[in-house]
């Protein structure tokens, strides 16, 4: 675990912490969104003020996890030194039960078995001792 | 209202500067040589520009000030002035802007400048996206500007039948067009539809003939009353319709990759010029990326939703047949001049100035800009007086 050398949450330096919350979850493998107290929206990404009533207020609610796959593409160019290692890899698009859509990877399954539409539920990946990353799965029916 | 802007101005000069890797050369210079180039060309002097509207280009290091920094360097107090970063949008924008000012009276002749040498100057499109609250896209390995855009087309083609092939066909006619054009980087390197197969993967399902170009240059247009234009140099283009729309919500939005912003946009600019796409008889649709062809052909309605693959595939925008797109060889083989040559393009097309690639007797023009992360998008339809 200790030589994750992809990209990581700033969440030490302040750079991302307003995502304290999200992480801190994340370590506990639970997917979490903000839910506005007063309308019951769930939004995302993070912000300051409900998207529908502006209410200021929320609550952190664990998410059910599942979703389906919203798109995915594969990488090949390679932008980032240690992403390019894997390339080519994926990224996805997972339209979570709840509403949001998430952006992530697929993982423990191979691209040709990617389809739009199907079902996914989150997996996470143990990056170091603090951060687990949210990924996503297939669904076996 | 909004009809109260129809047809009140007109592009009265234009000038651009040699395209692809121009060693040495600096946003601000660029731009300065399309001005000089608009204002011959518009056949005024250039103390008569009283209006300044600049696009900083990826290598201008004065950021949103940029019109301060041109308007001195051209020695220049302009009445009404300021610059905008809308990515591929910024053209249009400002070109709209422009048409507004005029026509309340703020300013009587306005440039539309942009400079760039993204090519030469080291700029890289490959930042991991991010902004605001968002998480760093980069913990999950989302790079650069292509992605979103395969994300939409990836869905396209899921939901809709659409193939790597028919954005093949698509690559091949803009190339077929640039080639038509002395004046385009992709000059003379025709492709196949084969070709475009066998080019790599930059982010599968784009491969590199599905991407855009990355150039130095410059753009300028030249823009006036209608009344004023009269006694100019060049035969008026005069700007009928305009319109602009913004999508920034994607991540609660389930038709983000459909980008329906740009239908509003559209839509207002062929309300405001009182066509239909019928209408059109050449068009010069932002193409970042292949794609992006696809959703503005459907968005404006020359094809219902999910028909365009079929549409570009079988060769309906080449030159010569129903509608021809980017007659220049647009952001994919002419330059990528985030779409300010699409509207330069659009000018040539209705002073009936495009030599072997004239679409003959063209009477009226659409034109798109879209830009940033998908964002921001606009629609001018343009015509002539044939």
């Amino acid at each position: 675990m200790a030589d994750y050398t992809k990209p990581l949450p700033r969440i030490d330096d302040n750079t991302d912490a307003d995502s304290r919350a999200f992480w801190d979850a994340a370590g506990e493998h639970r997917l979490v969104m903000q839910r506005c107290t007063q309308c019951g929206h769930i939004r995302w990404p993070i912000g300051p003020v409900c998207t529908q009533c502006l209410t200021e207020e929320f609550e952190w609610q664990t998410l059910s996890g599942r979703g389906e796959l919203h798109s995915w593409v594969n990488f090949h160019q390679p932008f980032h030194p240690e992403w390019a290692k894997e390339a080519p890899y994926n990224v996805a698009l997972v339209k979570l039960e709840e509403g949001p859509i998430f952006l992530s990877n697929m993982v423990e399954c191979e691209d040709s078995e990617l389809a739009v539409g199907a079902a996914v539920e989150v997996a996470w990946e143990d990056a170091t001792e603090q951060i687990s990353i949210p990924k996503f799965r297939l669904l076996q029916d | 209202m909004a009809k109260t802007l129809k047809d009140k101005v007109v592009i009265a000069g234009i000038g651009k500067t040699p395209q692809g890797a121009i060693e040495g050369s600096t946003a601000l210079g660029l731009g300065i040589e399309a001005f000089k180039n608009a204002v011959a060309d518009a056949g005024i002097n250039k103390n008569e520009v009283d209006g300044i509207l600049t696009h900083p280009g990826t290598t201008s290091p004065e950021g949103a000030t940029h019109y301060l920094r041109f308007a001195q360097a051209v020695g220049i107090n302009p009445r009404y002035s300021h610059s905008l970063v809308m990515g591929g949008g910024s053209g249009g924008a400002l070109v709209q802007s422009a048409v507004m000012a005029i026509t309340h009276g703020l300013a009587d002749y306005v440039a539309c400048i942009f400079g760039d040498s993204a090519r030469t100057g080291g700029t890289r499109f490959g930042g991991a996206m991010a902004g605001g609250n968002e998480l760093s896209q980069g913990i999950w390995g989302m790079f650069g500007p292509h992605a979103n855009s395969a994300m939409g087309a990836r869905r396209h083609m899921a939901l809709y039948g659409t193939t790597s092939e028919q954005l093949g066909h698509l690559a091949m006619n803009i190339r077929n067009n640039a080639n038509l054009n002395p004046d385009a980087v992709m000059y003379d390197r025709k492709i196949t539809v084969q070709d475009h197969q066998d080019s790599r993967y930059i982010v599968d399902p784009l491969h590199l003939l599905d991407c855009c170009l990355i150039s130095d240059g410059g753009v300028c247009m030249i823009l006036t009353s209608a009344d004023r234009a009269k006694d100019l140099k060049q035969k008026p283009v005069y700007l009928s319709g305009i319109g602009q729309a913004y999508q920034a919500v994607s991540f609660e939005n389930d038709e983000w990759w459909y980008l329906t912003h740009q239908r509003t946009a559209l839509a207002d600019a062929f309300a405001m010029a009182e066509a239909t796409t019928d209408d059109i008889d050449v068009a010069q649709l932002y193409d970042n990326f292949t794609i992006s062809v696809l959703f503005w052909l459907e968005h404006a309605g020359f094809v219902g939703r999910g028909e365009a693959g079929p549409f570009v595939g079988e060769d309906r925008t080449a030159l010569g047949a129903e509608l021809p797109v980017n007659t220049a060889g647009g952001n994919l083989s002419e330059s990528y001049m985030e779409g300010w040559l699409h509207i330069y393009e659009g000018a040539v097309q209705m002073r009936g100035d495009g030599g072997p690639r004239q679409v003959d007797g063209a009477k009226l023009c659409l034109t798109t800009g879209r830009g940033l992360n998908l964002n921001t998008s606009n629609a001018i339809i343009m015509r002539n007086d044939d």
